[in-house]
């Protein structure tokens, strides 16, 4: 069992562990997918996600170390990020066409998170901008594999 | 959200680092290291004798000739080694930096990158230190050169904002071109540098080369008072970095002292209004306020100053404050019990001397912290020019907001400082920028940006009272600080 904890956004920095709880999040569902027995047709898509997210993780944790320096340290304010906290309670038993519509669901919604962060950050730190602007394209493309399942 | 952990809740007593060993202080004098957001008690320190500063100073001596022997590219391969160890310990760093200091996890993490930084220029020392010469540049056949040469035993007195970065404005380039140093922490924050040492220690620097001694008085007089010593560093407040300044020239020392500061943030009336507030935020609640860098005066030009006023504070009132180890927290807690009845001492002054209150942050609690040394955002409208909070350095999260009706009211204003240390300006208008930037008087010039926190490469400056000395630290300057120029004339018959 795995628990993420995602924060209130009112700095980049909870912004970024926000992210990183997404992925996190998103690595735990996608490893447990692809040892469940019903769902082996789809395990070798589920271990690519797993190591495409494990990836992410630590690009965001790259940002997180090299973006941050005290002048674009501004407050982020009047965001409500509970929209984007994704459904992680995989429903148990679910055959293959489930439990993908499922993940697909994580991956939108991931990409709502990334999509408007990705506009905020645009404000402070470019690069970072880009960095999610393309997660969130890839959450995209996760999305309609999963569907395609 | 869970607060970060710590990486260790109780660090015992604080050690020196002395000749490549970690000593236990003799000292009977001990103080309490406490985390300013619960005034847990996290550590002791010692104020360590003027015996034991004389200690590390005669190891450093001593380890200074081999060192300035070693090649410059194998001192800077030491760097790289500390910068790779540095990253590996990125996030524990920052977290002690929070924990003993009390600023937000995000604002250590930038602290911890700007160590970083620093390493990563010192470690280019091969470039930064070469000479210069000229063939036949005295006469036909005699051929002239410079050679840029460290001199010896350098040392530094640290302040409590920075714990991390401040040491690493200098050391790493005094000890890069071939000097030894010794670092004097703060004795309110000595657990970032302790950890620190361990990492320098890993890094492989001879034994002597970089020495870490905690105290205060005696500690610094010795260092002041050793001819052993060929120059120091100092940053905090303007009377410590004016005796520092004067005590060092005395006995013959280099030195560079950053004091205090009254930074100015003007707005122009074309200033972009929701970037300017947010920018602005976190320059006067950065770190509590507690930045050499922090803004404190806010100067509406024009009328700019009531949408800015009314937008400044709502903005204000949305501010988290919390532990910083809490990563939503926008804003922790000054350092001690001291610091905070001084500001509270200074937002009492305000209201005496007329100002508008119109966020008050004296009495704020903060769930599960009601101990901490938290004080809110704080706004006072109505400040004129000759009250004390718009002239006095208060290093707390209180703004004085001012109304001037033209630009050059507002660097006049800035020019009646005794400091000198930061300003900036927010306006869409390059005239106004470079008008400012040509006449403030001060080190350091934002434009549209709050916090003017050069980057490693380039120097710290300060003008006026916030600076004594000609040579800053970081980069070229620091560089130049730590070495003196050697002219060779060469013939032969």
């Amino acid at each position: 069992m795995f628990q993420c904890e995602f924060p209130e956004c009112t700095t980049f920095g909870t912004v970024i562990r926000f992210a990183l709880e997404l992925e996190k999040g998103a690595v735990a569902v996608y490893d447990e997918m692809s040892k469940d027995a019903k769902l082996t047709a789809g395990a070798e898509t589920f271990r690519t996600l797993v190591a495409a997210h494990k990836k992410r993780g630590d690009l965001l944790e790259y940002t997180r170390r090299e973006k941050l320096n005290e002048m674009i340290q501004e407050p982020i304010q009047d965001l409500d990020s509970r929209q984007y906290i994704p459904d992680l309670n995989r429903p148990q038993g679910a055959d293959l066409k489930a439990a993908s519509k499922f993940a697909a669901a994580i991956e939108q919604k991931s990409a709502s998170f990334y999509g408007d962060m990705s506009k905020i950050a645009g404000n402070l730190l470019s690069e970072a901008a880009r960095i999610m602007d393309r997660m969130a394209k890839e959450n995209l493309a996760n999305k309609a594999k999963l569907e395609a399942l | 959200m869970a607060v970060l952990s710590e990486v260790k809740k109780d660090w015992g007593k604080v050690r020196n680092f002395v000749n490549g060993e970690w000593v236990d202080s003799s000292t009977g004098k001990w103080l309490d290291v406490k985390n300013p957001a619960t005034t847990d008690t996290i550590a002791k320190v010692p104020l360590s004798t003027k015996a034991e500063m004389d200690t590390a100073i005669d190891a450093a001596q001593e380890a200074w000739w081999a060192w300035r022997e070693t090649p410059p590219v194998s001192r800077a391969r030491v760097m790289f080694n500390l910068k790779q160890i540095m990253e590996r310990e990125f996030e524990n760093i920052a977290r002690i930096i929070t924990q003993e200091q009390g600023k937000t996890i995000d604002d250590a993490r930038g602290e911890t990158r700007r160590c970083i930084e620093n390493i990563e220029v010192a470690a280019g020392i091969t470039t930064l230190q070469m000479g210069y010469n000229l063939e036949d540049g005295a006469a036909a056949n005699i051929d002239e050169e410079v050679i840029i040469s460290p001199l010896g035993v350098f040392g530094v007195i640290c302040p409590f904002n920075f714990p991390g970065m401040v040491p690493f404005w200098f050391w790493p380039y005094a000890v890069a071109t071939g000097n030894t140093f010794i670092v004097k922490p703060s004795e309110q924050v000595p657990l970032t540098t302790q950890y620190m040492f361990k990492l320098i220690e890993e890094a492989g620097f001879p034994p002597g080369v970089v020495n870490l001694v905690n105290g205060r008085e005696d500690a610094v007089s010795a260092m002041l008072d050793s001819n052993k010593v060929k120059g120091m560093s100092f940053v905090g407040s303007t009377p410590i970095a004016k005796w520092i300044y004067k005590r060092g020239g005395e006995t013959g020392k280099r030195v560079q002292a950053q004091g205090g500061a009254k930074n100015s943030l003007v707005a122009m009336p074309d200033a972009k209004l929701d970037n300017t507030v947010n920018n602005m935020l976190s320059s006067f609640y950065g770190c509590a306020g507690q930045r050499c860098l922090a803004g404190s005066n806010l100067v509406a030009v024009g009328d700019i100053a009531d949408p800015l006023l009314k937008k400044f504070i709502e903005a204000s009132k949305k501010l988290k404050v919390g532990y910083g180890l809490d990563e939503s927290s926008n804003m922790g807690p000054v350092i001690s019990e001291a610091a905070k009845k001084k500001v509270l001492g200074y937002i009492d002054q305000g209201v005496k001397d007329g100002a508008k209150l119109l966020i008050d942050g004296r009495n704020i609690k903060v769930p599960g912290y009601e101990k901490g040394y938290f004080i809110g955002p704080t706004v006072f409208d109505n400040v004129t020019p000759d009250m004390k909070i718009a002239k006095e350095e208060i290093f707390g999260p209180v703004v004085s907001f001012l109304r001037m009706k033209q630009l050059d009211d507002a660097i006049e204003f800035i020019h009646r400082s005794p400091f000198g240390n930061a300003a900036s300006i927010y306006t869409q208008n390059g005239r106004w920028a470079r008008d400012f930037r040509y006449k403030v008087q001060c080190g350091n010039i934002g434009i549209n940006v709050g916090i003017v926190a050069a980057m490693a490469y380039f120097p710290f400056a300060g003008y006026k009272n916030s600076f004594f000395g000609s040579l800053h630290g970081q980069g070229q300057d620091a560089v130049s600080f730590y070495t003196d120029r050697k002219v060779v004339i060469t013939r032969w018959f």
